[in-house]
This record gives structure tokens, C-alpha cells and sequence, in this order.
């Protein structure tokens, strides 16, 4: 048996290197972010702060930060909602439940690359498919800029991604809707309950873990659509679209300013393991239970 | 209401979501057999008067070098992804080990931190390493990046099967490594399975690491051409179109073949067992 664990042990190696490069590369990021850089060599000398403070002096950082949050309040809760109300109405499907679910589910495997291609198409406020429908109907979509103008582009992008990602919001809750006991839905019903009622009363307070987990996954969603932000609008007009992932690689890849661009994955680090901590140990607990 | 209007209420209403979802998909596939001057008639309901095959053949070209450096890449790290995965799953869920959780805790955090957050030192790494351009560089980042997501999914379906199985095995004198290949995966392979293709699109869709971590168009993956294919062919949306569609091909086919397995890799991977 002993030799056994030994060898157990030996199959965890590769891992452990893994995750420990993974780890090792966040405090390699922190050095980087307190330290001096000349062009793209490191001068290792502690410069404190520096980094931060002229990184928050930038206004176009904080536009950046008010537009993650802007992902956040209007990609998750609309994704979540339509995904468990979608749900529910899957529950009462006799047949092609399976096929339906694809339609809805095949999104999320396309790339934001492929994605974006196509909704930049979608939106393109002259010969896109949007505004030539429009016109077709008779709306005059003159004003109708989509992703060309500043104050419209950024929620033309986040519904690209709302498309994409509505599917698993639905399968996330289809799981859970299903697991739950018939007997508590009938009782309601029994009891005059409305269609409504048994939906955001009984329903909705039940599958909470489905919650967590389909807001959780969205918002660390919202810090990876790089992809989407360079496909579409290249961060434009202006810098009206970007994201704190798309500043850090202008920065560091464009400006070629290293020490700012540590800086600006910190602040991602940051964000993002307020997101992840907590749910790590909360998800650790029902692996470890199974 | 009653359960009868309601059912019906949900059937139009789920049908009309799903001609919304597909109109996408639908004006994809049917730009991309058109010609310059249809496209430009704008009416992009209406079928193609004759399908345009040389649109595919134009981006093809354009892409071809890319989904030949995508594939190679995406095959060989993902089968390094899920040996070493599964093997650590292994490791973790089977032997008992006191710092398992704590481990598994750790592998669970990098899975769903965005690693952009460590873009600049993967750069230095691949730099001092002399492997920038190579696909050796791009291989070990992404093998870095996603094998824990491969543990992770692979270890939820290894905590299903019995412990007996193990017991017996061992009583037959059947060392770890030959129990790992020829009990446990076999018996756990809808679990392999699924961590096998959500690595493998992963890998396939992802567009920031090919751009930063390639010089040139040699090793470059198939994202990267595509969005330079939209930067060089701007306003040939019939070009464009024909790219995401070829290009799609990979993860779509994926899906539709194995849609079951990357449902329940999903659900694994995201902690509902």
C-alpha cells in the first residue's frame, strides 16, 4: 500500500509544477508591477506605487472600469433571467427538448472571434443586416449607429455575448429546475398558485446554487471578452468599448509600458478573485461531499 | 391559466426565441454563398441565386495555414492536458492524500482565474525559454493554462467509481498506473470524454495568446488569421462570412457530435457533479 501512495504521489508532480508556474507567474506579475522597466528590459528597482498612480491617473482607465461594471450589471442579470424563465418554459416541453436546447446551448462553442465577426456584420450601420432590415420595414436608421457610435456600442457588443451565452444560463437552470421535488410545485398549484407565483416564489428560491453558479461563470466571463472588444470596435469609438483586459494589452503590447500593464493585471487579479475565492470554496464543498 | 394554454404559450414562445437565436447562423451561412453584388442588394433573407463557391476557396486560402497550426496545437496540448489532468484527478481523488484539498482548492482557482492577469510573465517565460514562435511555446502555455481545468472535470467522475472497484484491483495486484489506464478511464470515459473536448475548443477558440506569443504567420493558430482576414477584407462580408464559417466547422461539428458530453463537462466543471 505504501508504495502505492508513493507512486499515487508521483502522479500529482506534473500538476503541482503546473499550478505552482501558475502561482509563481502572479508574484513574477507583482514584481513586475512595483518595479522600474526600460523599454522591455527590467531595471529591478522598487519604484513602490508609481505604477498605480499613474495608471490611475488616466482617465481612460476609469472609463475602463465603469465599463466592466457596465458587463457586469447588463450581460449577467439579462443572461440569468432569460436563461431561468427560458427554463421553465422548457419544463413543459413534450418532445425536441434535446434538439431545442442545442439551438440555444451551440453559441458558446463558436469563439468570440467568430462571434464578433459575425455581430460586427450584423451591426455595420450602412450594409448590415440590422439596419437593412430596418429600412426594409420602413424605420429611417440614420441615427441607428450600433457599434460605430460611442454611447449604443458597448451594449450592441455585450448583447453579441448575451446570444452566446443565454444557452447555459438555460442549461444551468434546466438542471437544477429539474432536480427539484414535483410534490412542492403541485402543492402550490393546488393551492391557486399562479403560473408567476410558482416561478419567482417557489422556483427561483430553490435553485440558488444554479444562481450562483451562472452569475459567477458570467462575470469571470466579463473579464475575458478581449476577443470580442478587438473583433468588433478595436476598443472604439474612442476608447468607449475597452475593457481592463484590453487596456492592459495596449499597454503593455502598444505603449510597450510593462510596469502600467502589471498594474492593470492586478487590478484584474483583483476584481477576478473576488469573484473566484468565494466560489472556489463554496463549489469545493460540494465536490468534496460527492 | 391553465396547464394547457400555458404549455402551449411556452412551445410559441421557446419557437420564437429559437428563429431569433438562429437568424444569425442563418444569414451566415447564406452571405457566405453569395456574390459581391447580392450581398451588396442587401436582401439577406432571400437565398443565394447560385452558390458561391470560391468565396470558400478565397478565405481557405487565407486561412489554411492557420487551421493547420490550430489542429497540431489543439491536439497535442490537449492530450498532454488530459494525461496530466486525469492523472493528478487520479492522484487526488484515490490515494486519500491529507493535502488533497487543499491541492484540488488551488487547481479549482487557477481554472477560472482569467490568465491575463499573468500575460506579461508567460511573454518572459517563452522569451527567455527561446520558444516565442514556436509551437513548443505554444504547447507548454496552453498545457500550463488548462490542464487543470482537464483535472477538474476528470476528478468529479473519478469520485463516482467505487471504491470496490479500486479494492479489487489491488487485491489482483494491479499496480496504480495500469489501474488508471485500464480501469479507471475506461470505466470514467464520459467524464475523459467531455474534458477532452471542452479543453480541446478551448484551445482552439483562443485569440489573445496567438497574437502575443507569435511573430509571423508560421505557427500562428487559426483565430488570429481569422481576424486579420476581417481587418484585409473589410466590407467583403461574403469573404468574411465564408472565414467564420469555415472556421466554425471544428467546434460546431464537435458539438453536434458530442453536445451531450460538453454538457456534462460544463456541469462538472462548474461544481454541480
Amino acid at each position: 500500500m505504501k508504495k502505492n501512495k508513493v507512486q499515487g504521489f508521483i502522479f500529482l508532480i506534473p500538476m503541482l509544477v503546473i499550478v505552482g508556474t501558475f502561482y509563481g507567474m502572479i508574484i513574477w506579475n507583482f514584481i513586475i508591477a512595483f518595479t522600474g522597466w526600460e523599454v522591455l528590459l527590467p531595471t529591478w528597482k522598487f519604484v513602490g506605487l508609481e505604477n498605480f498612480y499613474r495608471l490611475f491617473e488616466l482617465r481612460r482607465f476609469w472609463i475602463n472600469i465603469k465599463n466592466n461594471f457596465l458587463w457586469l450589471i447588463f450581460f449577467i442579470a439579462p443572461t440569468s433571467f432569460v436563461g431561468f424563465v427560458l427554463a421553465y418554459l422548457f419544463t413543459n416541453l413534450r418532445r425536441g427538448e434535446h434538439l431545442l436546447r442545442q439551438i440555444f446551448l451551440f453559441p458558446m462553442a463558436l469563439s468570440f472571434v467568430i462571434n464578433g465577426t459575425l455581430w460586427a456584420w450584423m451591426y455595420d450601420p450602412s450594409s448590415g443586416l440590422i439596419n437593412s432590415i430596418l429600412r426594409r420595414i420602413g424605420v429611417n436608421t440614420l441615427g441607428l449607429g450600433w457599434i460605430a457610435l460611442p454611447n449604443t456600442a458597448i451594449y450592441c457588443m455585450i448583447f453579441s455575448a448575451f446570444w452566446q451565452y443565454m444557452g447555459f444560463a438555460l442549461v444551468i437552470y434546466l438542471g437544477a429546475i429539474r432536480g427539484l421535488s414535483s410534490a412542492m410545485v403541485e402543492a402550490a398549484a393546488m393551492d391557486g398558485a399562479s403560473k408567476f407565483t410558482i416561478l419567482f416564489r417557489i422556483i427561483f428560491p430553490n435553485v440558488g446554487h444554479a444562481t450562483l453558479i451562472c452569475t459567477t461563470m458570467l462575470a469571470i466571463t466579463t473579464m475575458k471578452v478581449f476577443d470580442l472588444v478587438w473583433i468588433m470596435t478595436q476598443g472604439g469609438p474612442g476608447v468607449s468599448t475597452e475593457v481592463l483586459p484590453y487596456l492592459m494589452y495596449r499597454l503593455t503590447f502598444s505603449s510597450r509600458d510593462i510596469g502600467m500593464g502589471a498594474a492593470t493585471s492586478i487590478v484584474i487579479l483583483i476584481f477576478s478573485a473576488m469573484i473566484v475565492i468565494p466560489y472556489s470554496l463554496w463549489a469545493l464543498k460540494k465536490w468534496v461531499i460527492i | 391559466m391553465t396547464d394547457q394554454r400555458f404549455r402551449i404559450i411556452s412551445v410559441v414562445v421557446i419557437a420564437i426565441m429559437a428563429v431569433i437565436w438562429l437568424m444569425p447562423v442563418y444569414t451566415l451561412f447564406n452571405t457566405s454563398f453569395k456574390t459581391q453584388a447580392e450581398v451588396a442588394e442587401q436582401s439577406y433573407i432571400s437565398p443565394p441565386k447560385r452558390l458561391q463557391l470560391a468565396n470558400f476557396i478565397q478565405a481557405f486560402k487565407a486561412l489554411k495555414i492557420g487551421l493547420r497550426n490550430s489542429i497540431i496545437i489543439s491536439s497535442v496540448a490537449t492530450f498532454l492536458c488530459i494525461f496530466l489532468g486525469s492523472l493528478a484527478a487520479y492522484s487526488l481523488t484515490k490515494f486519500n492524500f491529507r493535502f488533497a484539498i487543499p491541492v484540488f482548492f488551488s487547481i479549482v482557482m487557477v481554472t477560472f482565474l482569467p490568465y491575463q492577469i499573468i500575460l506579461i510573465p508567460i511573454t518572459h517565460i517563452l522569451m527567455t525559454l527561446r520558444l516565442l514562435n514556436s509551437y513548443a511555446g505554444l504547447i507548454l502555455i496552453y498545457v500550463i493554462l488548462n490542464s487543470p481545468m482537464a483535472a477538474l472535470i476528470t476528478a468529479t467522475f473519478f469520485m463516482k467509481v467505487p471504491v470496490d472497484l479500486e479494492e479489487a484491483a489491488a487485491l489482483d495486484g494491479c499496480p496504480p498506473f495500469t489501474f488508471y489506464l485500464k480501469i479507471l478511464v475506461p470505466v470514467s470515459l464520459p467524464g475523459v470524454v467531455a474534458a477532452t473536448i471542452l479543453v480541446f475548443v478551448q484551445i482552439y477558440n483562443e485569440f489573445l495568446l496567438g497574437i502575443v506569443l507569435t511573430r509571423g504567420p508560421d505557427v500562428k493558430p487559426v483565430m488570429p488569421f481569422l481576424a486579420e482576414l476581417k481587418g484585409t477584407e473589410i466590407a467583403q462580408w461574403h469573404i468574411q462570412m465564408a472565414g467564420a464559417l469555415i472556421t466554425s466547422l471544428i467546434p460546431v461539428a464537435v458539438f453536434a457530435f458530442l453536445g451531450r458530453y460538453f454538457i456534462s463537462g460544463l456541469m462538472a466543471g462548474y461544481g454541480k457533479g
